[in-house]
Formats: C-alpha cells, sequence, structure tokens
C-alpha cells in the first residue's frame, strides 16, 4: 500500500521510492568547472546547538542515495560524525536518521550506537515528506517547528550525509572542498547518473550530451515537487542544489493512454482533466501535517481567500502532496502559497 | 490487445487531430459539437495540458479513472446479477435507453444551450444506478424519463462537483410523486436455476405486487435471509443481489472511491437502532438483520450515500452523515406506512450535509466569525 496511515510517526504521506523506482548507474562522473571553482565553508552557528539531526533517510527517488557518501562504511561515516562532534559541537545530542529499510546501514548504526551515549538510531519509514524539518523535528523529538522557520534558532541543526563529510573534509581535515555531488535524473535524459561536479559549472555544461535528443524537455533543480524550474541553462551550481531532475515536457495527447500507463509517468503532463473539487477525501488523506486542503479550495472559489487563514493554513509545510494526488488536477499549493500571501501584506 | 492496436493507434490519433483542428476553425461546429467531441476526445486520449507551477508532476489518477471504477462496480454489483436474474433483453433495453436519453440527448443538449466545454463522467454513473431503481418490470419510457430528469436536476443544481442531492435518486423521488402506481407494481419474480434461451432473455413472467418489505408491512412475513442475500426475493431491478453488491462495494473502498466511513457508520446505525427498536416495540417492526439485507440498503449505504459530491466533505462529519441516514431509514420503515426509507433517508441527509459540514469545520478549527 502506497499510503500507510499511521506508518512513519505521522499520517498521510506518499511513498515516492516505491511509485518512482530510478535506478542509477555506479559510477560517480567527476564533471570540472571552467573558472575557479567557490570553496565550502561551514557556517558555524551563533547559537548554541542542542540537538544534532543526521539525515540519512532521503525520501525522494532523485535525491543523493545513501551508498555514494557512505560506501557501505557506516562505522566509518560515524566515527567521523564523532570528530565533528568533538570539535564542534561537544554538548549536543545526535540523531541518526536512517531509512528502515537499508537493514545493514541500520544494524551497523545500531552496534556502533551501543558504546556511544552521544547518539541514537531512529530507523524511518522513508514517505515523503519523512525528511522534510518540520515533520523531522517532530517525528525525532517531539517538537513543533513553523514551516520556514529556522530550526538553528531552537537550537537544531539538520544535516544530509554530503553536509557532513563536507565539514569533516573542510574544518577538520582543512581541506579544500569545492566539489558536491549531484544527481541527475529524469525521463528526459538518456540515464540517471551521479556527478561528483566542481562548483561554478552551469547547468548547461552539466546537462550536455546528456539529455534524450527527442521532444522538449524541462529542468527543475532539488526536484519536481518541491523545486523550481529552471529556463536559464547558463546558471551556475553552488551549495543549494542537491539534485537536478530533467522531465519529458509531453504537450501532447497520448492515445489511449490506459493500456500504456508508463507513457506519461514523470513527465509534466498534468494526467487529466481540470474539474470542480468532487470532495473525494484524497487531498487531507495524503497530507502530512493532517489539514483540508480542499476547504483553502472552497474559500478560494468563493472569494473568501482571507478564510483560508482560519483552517491552520500555516501549519502547511508546502510539500505539495495535496495538489499531485488531486484527481481533478487542482493547483492546491499555488492557492495555498496565494493565500498564504495575504497574510503576509496585512 | 496491445498488438492488436498497434497499427490503428496512428490512424486514430491523425483522424481525432483532423477532426479537433476542423471543429476548432469552424466555431458554428464548435458550437454545437465541440463538447460532444471532447467528451468522445478525453475517452480515448490523455489530455495535453502540463504543469506550470509546483509541483511539477502529478499523479496518475483523475476523475475519470475515478468514475470509470464506479462504473465497473456498477456492472458487477447489478447489471450482471441482473441479467441473470430477470433476462438479458430488459436490462440491456432499458440501459441503453437511460444512456440514449440522458446522456446523447439531454446532456448533449444542456452542454449547447448552457455553453459547458465538456460533458462530464458522472453522467454515466447516474444514468446507470436510473434502470436499477426502478422496478423490474418498470416501462421503458419511465426509464427514459427517469434519467432526463436525474440530468436536468444534476445540472440545474450545478453540474458535478456542486450538486446538492444525489440526481438519481431525486429523479426516483420525482417519479415515485408523478407515477405512484407504476413504482409499487411491475416486480417480477426473479429467476432462479439453469437459464435456457428463453428464460435467458425475458426471465420469469411471473409478477409479484409485493417486493418482502412490502410484505413484511402487510402481513409480518419475514423472507428468508439467503433469498436476500442472493437476490432471489424481488425488489427493484439492480438492488437484490446483495452478495454482488456488497463484493463490488468492498473493491470500492479499496480502491479509495467510496469512503469506508459511510457504509460502516450507515449499516452500524441501521443495526443498532433496529436492534433498539426491536427491544422497545417487538415483532411490530422488522428484524434487525432483516432489515440489514431488505431494500436498496445495501446499494444506498454503498454506492449512493457514498456519492462524495453530496455526502460532506469532512472525515469525522461523515460519521453524522452515516448514522443520520440510518437512523431515519429505520425510523421510516418502522413507523410511517411507507415501506422503504432508504431514499428518503439519504436526500434528507445530502440536504443536511451542509449544515454538518459547517458545524465540524467549526468545531475542528474553532472558527470564529
Ligand atoms: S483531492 Fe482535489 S478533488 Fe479531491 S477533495 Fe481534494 S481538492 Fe477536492
Ligand atoms: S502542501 Fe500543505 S496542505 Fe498540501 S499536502 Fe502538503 S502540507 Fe498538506
Amino acid at each position: 500500500m502506497l499510503m500507510g496511515k499511521k506508518a512513519g510517526g505521522f499520517k498521510g504521506g506518499f511513498n515516492l521510492l516505491d511509485a518512482y523506482p530510478l535506478k542509477f548507474c555506479n559510477i560517480v562522473e567527476d564533471i570540472s568547472s571552467d573558472g575557479t571553482p567557490e570553496t565550502f565553508h561551514f557556517p558555524v552557528p551563533t547559537q548554541k546547538v542542542e540537538h544534532v539531526i543526521v539525515n540519512l533517510c532521503p525520501t525522494e527517488p532523485w535525491a543523493l542515495p545513501n551508498w555514494v557518501i557512505l560506501r557501505h562504511k557506516t562505522t566509518a561515516f560515524l566515527s567521523v560524525l564523532k570528530e565533528i562532534k568533538n570539535s564542534h559541537f561537544s554538548s549536543a545530542r545526535f540523531y541518526i536518521a536512517i531509512n528502515e529499510k537499508e537493514d545493514r546501514t541500520v544494524a551497523d548504526a545500531k552496534n556502533f550506537a551501543c558504546n556511544e551515549d552521544w547518539m541514537s538510531v531512529f530507523p524511518l519509514y522513508a514517505k515523503y515528506p519523512q525528511d522534510d524539518p518540520v515533520i523531522l523535528t517532530k517525528v525525532i523529538l517531539g517538537m513543533d517547528v513553523h514551516f520556514g522557520q529556522d530550526t538553528e534558532s531552537l537550537g537544531v541543526l539538520i544535516l544530509d550525509a554530503q553536509t557532513v563529510s563536507s565539514i569533516y573534509e573542510s574544518c577538520i581535515l582543512r581541506k579544500n572542498v569545492n566539489s558536491r555531488f549531484i544527481v541527475l535524473s529524469g525521463t528526459g535524459l538518456k540515464e540517471n547518473e551521479i556527478l561528483n561536479v566542481q562548483l561554478g559549472t552551469s547547468i548547461g555544461k552539466i546537462l550536455k550530451n546528456k539529455s534524450k535528443e527527442v521532444g522538449r524537455y524541462r529542468v527543475f533543480i532539488n526536484g519536481p515537487l518541491r523545486g523550481q524550474e529552471i529556463t536559464d541553462l547558463s546558471q551556475k551550481t553552488d551549495w543549494s542544489i542537491n539534485h537536478i531532475v530533467v522531465l519529458e515536457e509531453k504537450d501532447r495527447k497520448v492515445i489511449l493512454p490506459m493500456i500504456k500507463p508508463d507513457e506519461l509517468v514523470l513527465t509534466t503532463n498534468v494526467l487529466g482533466e481540470l474539474r470542480r473539487c468532487v470532495s473525494c477525501n484524497f487531498c487531507d488523506d495524503i497530507c502530512p501535517v493532517d489539514l483540508e486542503p480542499a476547504l483553502y479550495y472552497h474559500s478560494y472559489t468563493r472569494g473568501e481567500k482571507h478564510k483560508a487563514r482560519l483552517y491552520n493554513l500555516g501549519k502547511c509545510i508546502e510539500c505539495g502532496l495535496c495538489s499531485f494526488i488531486c484527481p481533478s488536477k487542482l493547483e492546491l499549493l499555488e492557492i495555498i502559497k496565494e493565500c498564504k500571501a495575504l497574510d503576509k501584506q496585512k | 490487445m496491445k498488438k492488436f492496436l498497434k497499427p490503428v493507434e496512428p490512424i486514430l490519433d491523425k483522424g481525432l487531430d483532423t477532426v479537433e483542428s476542423f471543429i476548432h476553425t469552424h466555431p458554428k461546429v464548435n458550437f454545437l459539437f465541440g463538447s460532444l467531441f471532447g467528451a468522445f476526445d478525453g475517452l480515448l486520449r490523455s489530455s495535453k495540458e502540463t504543469t506550470h507551477t509546483q509541483p511539477f508532476i502529478r499523479n496518475n489518477y483523475d476523475v475519470k479513472r475515478f468514475m470509470g471504477a464506479v462504473l465497473v462496480a456498477l456492472v458487477v454489483g447489478w447489471v450482471l446479477p441482473a441479467i441473470y436474474f430477470y433476462g438479458w433483453q430488459g436490462v440491456v433495453s432499458k440501459l441503453l435507453v437511460s444512456f440514449v436519453i440522458g446522456i446523447f440527448v439531454v446532456d448533449v443538449i444542456w452542454a449547447i444551450i448552457a455553453r459547458e466545454n465538456h460533458i462530464s463522467e458522472g453522467g454515466f454513473v447516474s444514468c446507470l444506478f436510473i434502470p436499477a431503481i426502478l422496478p423490474p418490470q418498470a416501462p421503458l419510457w419511465l426509464v427514459g424519463l427517469g434519467a432526463a430528469l436525474a440530468i436536468i436536476f444534476r445540472n440545474i443544481l450545478g453540474g458535478v462537483g456542486n450538486n446538492l442531492v444525489n440526481p438519481a435518486l431525486f429523479s426516483r423521488l420525482f417519479l415515485t410523486i408523478c407515477f405512484p402506481a407504476l413504482l409499487v407494481t411491475g416486480y417480477q419474480t426473479p429467476f432462479v436455476g439453469m437459464p435456457d434461451p428463453h428464460t435467458f432473455r425475458y426471465g420469469l413472467d411471473a409478477i409479484t405486487h409485493a417486493t418482502p418489505l412490502t410484505a413484511f408491512k402487510a402481513n409480518g412475513e419475514i423472507a428468508s435471509y439467503l433469498s436476500l442475500l442472493l437476490g432471489t426475493a424481488s425488489g427493484s431491478l439492480g438492488e437484490t443481489c446483495r452478495l454482488a453488491l456488497i463484493a463490488s462495494g468492498l473493491w470500492l473502498i479499496k480502491m479509495r472511491v467510496a469512503n469506508w466511513r459511510i457504509p460502516v457508520s450507515y449499516l452500524g446505525s441501521v443495526l443498532v437502532f433496529s436492534v433498539f427498536f426491536s427491544l422497545i416495540f417487538g415483532k411490530t417492526v422488522a428484524p434487525p438483520l432483516f432489515q440489514l439485507l431488505s431494500g436498496g440498503l445495501i446499494m444506498g449505504a454503498f454506492f449512493m450515500a457514498t456519492d462524495p459530491i453530496t455526502a460532506t466533505y469532512n472525515q469525522t462529519a461523515k460519521w453524522i452523515f452515516g448514522a443520520g441516514c440510518g437512523f431515519i431509514t429505520v425510523l421510516i420503515r418502522d413507523f410511517t406506512t411507507l415501506p422503504e426509507g432508504v431514499m428518503y433517508a439519504i436526500l434528507l441527509m445530502n440536504l443536511l450535509a451542509i449544515p454538518i459540514q459547517s458545524l465540524m469545520v467549526k468545531i475542528r478549527y474553532r472558527v470564529q466569525e
């Protein structure tokens, strides 16, 4: 079943890993920049850090898989983490969130944690958006964080595997870190790849010779669900780019779509016709923070945007699942953002 | 199947493209047939819209599949059993009349008059309900009238997505008021056994005038539970074979088209209230199990009350909605002169769904206005 109700510590959510299984080739290709590459500097938090959550539970199939950084040597990674703790966050407690399906990693981490009292291991069910900061702090620490709030001000630091290894290399080994793993995937490409890119390389250069020749494609940085579309391919890569997803455009009608279900999957086609809300409850079943997105839609179509705020609008973490699942293809996330913007204007 | 279709695909695709561009370049043709073509095209081809806002991928599940699942469930739940029990000729001709009048005449004309840009697939569901809730021997013109009324009501009340009450039930209510005599007669006796060509075509020639519920009202007679479950007791065309209805209803729940809360609370409250009333009034009211298995309750609970548009959106409110349906059904069956109350119960709760919904929302979010 794709939508486990309570599995993973929160209601709703969607298992993207099962819905869009992506295969990567095991070779990591290096791409060097044209100009002088940018160097990584870890901004050491000014506030006292009490909790550090290490996120080894990517829930999006196009995110960096754990094996790239861990290289199946979990213990080595955790020793690195220990060094970072001792030098930077000596009073903090570490929480390692791991995809529960990766048995080896979980078992190794648990073994390691036996002798270490500064860390605990959390095997989590990897359904999207389990690794969202709001959900992660809620599930692991039981703390309520608002969407968009800076967790560092609460003494919580959330790191992913890649950042941990970069911190180690730059702050402890004192090496010059100027490259980063970027995951390249999607239906618009010949194959899915993991690249080690020197920062400052343009996205156009990365994609060169990698996209399929036929058909139009669109490029999204940091995933098609929460990321941004980019049209200017001369944009340079920086530390905020984790993955690039290239999707086929498919802006034409496909005949007999029911007998070829794969044809349109993972393309930008909306996969259906726009209809009015049929109150099917799909959106509130899937919402990870237990909201009822259709209420926003109803307020919006009635011209009462200001009313949407009354229905806990501020709790929405903008994961986009409601728009994703809606069979009437309503732009629920767009409506939510518009209603939120109205709030800010006041 | 796929191999067989492969060579036809490009031809079909080309043909549809040609028709489409012809329609779009001729405003007059578009005015008359645009929506009809749109509906036909929509059945064969996917949409060409692409996403422009986050999220940029969408799930492969649309309203068409949603309605398609209901249609499949209804065919398995009542059309196939009805063909066996009452003969194919009656069932097929009624379905044809219902579809042709409901969709190809009334809905198309409406789309032209009201300048709708598409014909909704919801009409198929309503038209598939109409023959099911009329007696097996109902004349064809009654079926046609029912389908026409259902579609007209649905469109007047705002079309799919806005309708206040279940259009098929509303049309049946209208027919009950206008032609009371026709709706209490014509309950053909279901056929049992190995069908020969004659019975397979016409069913049995015998007509009873009593459904199990009217028989109970008249002389306290209780039909056997097995006959109610299998569909060998008389009743409306589509409501008799409860076993098939339950099976396909459960499938709909599994497909997440029907919300499980409504059948559970509806059937549950019928059970609770009928037990309650039998304890107080004894033999004068129908026993609980008989109530559960008779009349249109199973069909109503799994297929009609669950119509998401006319139920409440809030999930907690769905419990109240279902329980209300059950309560009214039992009240009408036990304490009025009417033998059956499912139709009235669902229609009434459809109307009450709006205040229940807004009340639940107010409680949940503590909205002060
Ligand atoms: S998923 Fe879409 S159609 Fe279904 S209730 Fe939510 S807004 Fe309405
Ligand atoms: S975008 Fe907001 S309302 Fe929609 S599913 Fe995500 S958290 Fe819920």
